[in-house]
């Protein structure tokens, strides 16, 4: 008993924080599913930040909701394969184990700012929740966090933008609150989907300065997801290239610029705009 | 804020005053007028109707009546019954009061089943969808009449012991009050309950697809709050606007239910009053239902402000 429970400490603490083995999801009409990941292998580090690019439908977004085991409304998903998690099979858990898990252990980030707040709760009350829900404060230690965590991630005068509703902030901003949600209780992984796409570009580079400098002063690991692989250059560690349901290509991030093995990598490159490309032109 | 108040009460007072004219005149083009409805029949001589109208003053110019009615309806005074001689503010208050009772506890009826069966529709899908909207759509089919009317036949049948028919006031007997007006506002509630639920489910559907339902799922919410904070809170304003029309459609009185209940309330007092061209009466009963209409769709819009802090009032 204590040595099982020893073996698995010691395995979540020295093995990879999350561990995923031959995923597969399949969407939809059992009779006539769509496919939308074919065994997807992959590793987080504690701590490490790893990026998946891949063309729009390449399962980026499939896969990381499996993780969480999130479905949206109404698209029955069925995943096999196991998503290893500190050391648990998420796949093998209970949905109300789950909920302990969401939020708590893993956020996420999602990708349009502009609709992923609940247009009818303050800003504030949006962060309230998720404390209280995970954590045994009173509301007012909730606040109290809640207005801690808009100053963190960059709101000005926090205390008072906390009673403001999400159609006072820009779009730069309610991503910016939405990436207070996703750490305010401070989860071991964060995932972020595609959580610039929707910004103008001098947004973008401020959010995922932000998102690093988090991951660095809390030690979470990030899963950052993007079509851009401009992006993810000065970000990740890893990156895994995503193509049809299936990383074709794993690696570290310079490496895998520097030469990529897959057909697909290359073209994927070939593609991306790269602004230390068109340095070297002038 | 006070500015809108005063606009509003101002473009209030606009629709009152063009609703009581277009009554006021509506009224006087129906054929037939109080003077031949009280005396019954064609054989009494003209010069007692021409009496009758000049007593009450039926044979001026219609404007000039309509300016001497404005005139004193502005101070209060909405007149005499032709029919009963009494002051038509008070018996129309009463009136109001009987219907005001149904309206409330069929609101309350409708707002409770439509929104259990909506809400189940929505977030259970399936088998439950199905009947719900089956069941719905038969209600929506059947006019509210029919329904009292086989209300009224099947407990005479079966429950014959119960007497549902009539009137008991409050004050005399709370219970017996509420206990019968139960089954009116059954019958009044079916199908403004079908309104809610069917508003309802296509809010609340509409809604779960909205990116922050998921955000709100990835935060580890229980479903409870998930419903009640994301789903409901997004879904009410829709409702609030379809379920305040059709309450304000209650308060005006239902001609037919009353009847068949034998209720006196403001709907059947309404029919009588036409029937023998009561005309302060009428007046002031559609006054009075449009003030309602009004009234309830300032409420539905403040309540959308406080919903919904988009909304700019
Ligand atoms: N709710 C759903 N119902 C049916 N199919 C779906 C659903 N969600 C995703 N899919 C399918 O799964 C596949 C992977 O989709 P996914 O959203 O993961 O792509 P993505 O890599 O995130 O693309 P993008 O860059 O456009 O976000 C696609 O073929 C898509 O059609
Ligand atoms: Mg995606």
């Amino acid at each position: 008993m204590l040595e099982t429970e020893m073996s698995e400490t010691v395995m979540s603490e020295t093995g990879p924080l999350l561990r995923v083995r031959d995923l597969h999801a399949e969407i939809g009409d059992p009779r006539a599913p769509v496919h939308a990941l074919r065994g997807v292998s992959f590793d987080i580090l504690r701590g490490e930040a790893v990026g998946f690019v891949g063309e729009s439908g390449s399962g980026k977004s499939v896969t990381a909701r499996a993780v969480m085991r999130l479905a949206p409304e109404g698209a029955k998903v069925r995943l096999r394969g196991s998503v290893d998690f500190a050391g648990r099979d998420l796949l093998q858990l209970d949905e109300s184990e789950m909920l302990d898990i969401r939020g708590r252990r893993i956020a996420m980030v999602f990708q349009d700012p502009m609709t992923s707040l609940n247009p009818v709760m303050t800003v504030g009350a949006q962060i309230d929740d998720i404390i209280r829900r995970h954590m045994n404060l009173s509301a007012r230690e909730a606040r109290a966090r809640s207005v801690e965590l808009l100053g963190l991630v960059g709101i000005q005068d926090p205390a008072r933008r906390a009673d403001d509703y999400p159609h006072q902030f820009s779009g730069g901003m309610r991503q910016r609150v939405l990436i207070a949600i996703a750490i305010s209780c401070d989860p071991d992984l964060l995932i972020a989907d595609e959580p610039t796409t929707a910004l103008d570009v001098t947004v973008q580079a401020q959010i995922l300065r932000l998102l690093l400098r988090l991951r660095d002063e809390r030690g979470m690991s990030l899963m950052l997801i993007t079509h851009d692989f401009g992006v993810v250059a000065g970000m990740v560690e890893t990156v895994n290239v995503m193509y049809r349901g299936r990383i074709v290509e794993t690696g570290r991030v310079d490496a895998v610029f520097a030469a990529p093995a897959h057909d697909y990598t290359r073209r994927l490159l070939a593609a991306t705009p790269r602004l230390h490309r068109s340095g070297q032109a002038a | 804020m006070k500015r809108v108040i005063l606009t509003r009460l101002a473009w209030t007072l606009g629709i009152l005053l063009g609703v009581s004219f277009v009554a006021f005149v509506l009224m006087r083009a129906l054929p037939g007028d109080f003077a031949i409805a009280a005396t019954g029949a064609q054989s009494v001589a003209p010069e007692v109707l021409e009496g009758i109208r000049r007593q009450l003053g039926l044979d001026r110019p219609l404007i000039e009546q309509y300016v001497i009615w404005l005139g004193k309806a502005l101070t209060g005074d909405f007149g005499v019954s032709f029919v009963t001689r009494q002051p038509v503010a008070g018996t129309v208050f009463d009136r109001f009061i009987v219907t005001f009772q149904l309206a409330l506890i069929a609101a309350i009826m409708s707002i409770v089943m439509g929104s259990i069966t909506g809400l189940a529709s929505a977030r259970l899908r399936g088998a439950t969808d199905w009947i719900v909207r089956m069941v719905n759509g038969v209600m929506l089919a059947v006019p509210n009449y029919i329904v009292a009317t086989l209300i009224v036949l099947l407990v005479g049948l079966y429950f014959p012991q119960f007497a549902i028919l009539g009137y008991t006031p409050f004050l005399s007997d709370p219970v017996g009050n509420i206990a019968g007006l139960l089954l009116p506002a059954l019958a009044l509630s079916l199908a403004v309950s079908v309104t809610v639920s069917e508003n309802i489910r296509a809010a609340v559907l509409e809604v779960a697809n909205q990116d922050f339902v998921m955000v709100a799922r990835a935060k580890g919410l229980r479903r409870g709050a998930v419903l009640r904070d994301y789903l409901i809170r997004n879904a009410l304003t829709p409702v609030v606007t379809a379920t305040g029309l059709k309450v304000a459609a209650l308060l005006g009185g239902s001609i037919l239910v009353e009847t068949i209940f034998a209720i006196p309330g403001m709907g059947q007092y309404l029919y009588e009053s036409i029937n023998s061209r009561d005309y302060p009466v009428i007046q002031a009963i559609i006054l009075l239902t449009a003030a309602i209409v009004v009234l309830v769709n300032m409420l539905v819009d403040i309540a959308y402000a406080r919903i919904d802090a988009r909304v700019r009032l």
